[in-house]
């Protein structure tokens, strides 16, 4: 589902009723790009609504409408990197760790542990997070956008404005990285079960 | 653009990792908006937009302050500035005022006295 060129035009026009059903279609998947980017689900939202507001006030600079999604998604990217780089200025922990703890007292609260499948799915977002951990902030965005959100390189090359070769080194690279990452994790795991 | 990519993987390795991706997207799902994203983001506009109409307000009253202090700066340079007018007649005038008073009995040159002639 895409918002229409003649739903852009006008919300760049200052048609709010354009502008909040373009919100509405967007906000979904903008908000899911945003819980894999940064992994924080509970500022997900607030993240969500810095987009919105700066999509709402960088409107009139959109030169075509046709251009709309990569100039959504580099607005995502850009919020996203903001937030985590104040989050490293504040030198909180780490999401996962937080976040699932915060997770783990919820559900004590609740009255009873999380079950085997959310305990399955905790497991696998930790172990996707310490393995993507190991790029940096840049190419572990990159990686999500291509290899979880599933965009293509044509796609990426609008969104970074990079040619698609330089985008390909990139990506192996931090392929390689995670790869390297994900032997390491693999060989402890066996190890521990070795013993 | 949305759509899941399928491109083949390049390697056996690279295949394992789709695997973990496609694994790790299906455990993240998107979240449900809350139904106060839309109210709340409009707040957020309104108040940004205010803040901007102000920080105009204030931009435009400091330029409109410095308009102001630089003319009455300027009017009070320029008067305090005014040349004092030594002369106020003309070269010729001035030139004949001086000659009536002067002495030219250093030089040897006397005026003729009225009464001699």
């Amino acid at each position: 589902m895409q918002a229409d060129f003649e739903l852009v035009r006008r919300a760049r026009e200052g048609d709010h009723s354009a502008f909040t059903q373009i919100v509405q279609v967007y906000r979904k998947r903008i908000l899911g790009t945003i819980a894999r980017l940064i992994g924080r689900p509970e500022d997900v939202e607030d993240v969500g609504q810095e987009v919105f507001l700066r999509l709402y006030f960088s409107l009139d600079q959109l030169r075509t409408p046709e251009v709309f999604e990569p100039w959504l998604y580099r607005l995502t990217v850009n919020a996203a990197y903001d937030y985590l780089r104040r989050q490293r200025r504040r030198g909180e922990a780490r999401m996962a760790d937080l976040s699932e703890q915060q997770v783990m007292l919820a559900d004590a609260a609740a009255g009873g542990l999380a079950d085997r499948e959310q305990q399955r799915r905790k497991g696998l977002r930790e172990a996707v997070q310490s393995l993507l951990a190991a790029v940096s902030e840049q190419d572990r965005a990159l990686l999500i956008l291509k290899e979880i959100e599933g965009l293509s390189l044509k796609e990426l090359e609008k969104i970074y404005r990079v040619n698609e070769n330089a985008l390909k080194v990139r990506l192996f690279r931090a392929r390689q990285r995670v790869l390297k990452a994900f032997a390491a994790t693999e060989a402890k795991a066996a190890k521990t079960v070795g013993e | 653009m949305w759509l899941r990519n399928a491109d083949p993987p390049d390697a056996p390795d690279d295949g394992r990792l789709a695997r973990l991706f496609a694994a790790y997207r299906e455990a993240c799902p998107d979240p449900e908006p809350d139904p106060n994203f839309m109210p709340r983001l409009w707040q957020r506009i309104e108040a940004q937009q205010f803040f901007a109409r102000d920080l105009k307000r204030l931009a435009q009253g400091l330029v409109t302050a410095a308009v102001a202090v630089s003319l009455l700066m300027g009017v009070f340079l320029t008067r305090g500035e005014t040349p004092v007018s030594f002369y106020t007649g003309t070269y010729v005038e001035i030139l004949a005022a001086n000659q009536a008073d002067e002495n030219h009995a250093e030089t040897g040159f006397l005026p003729v006295a009225q009464d001699n002639l």
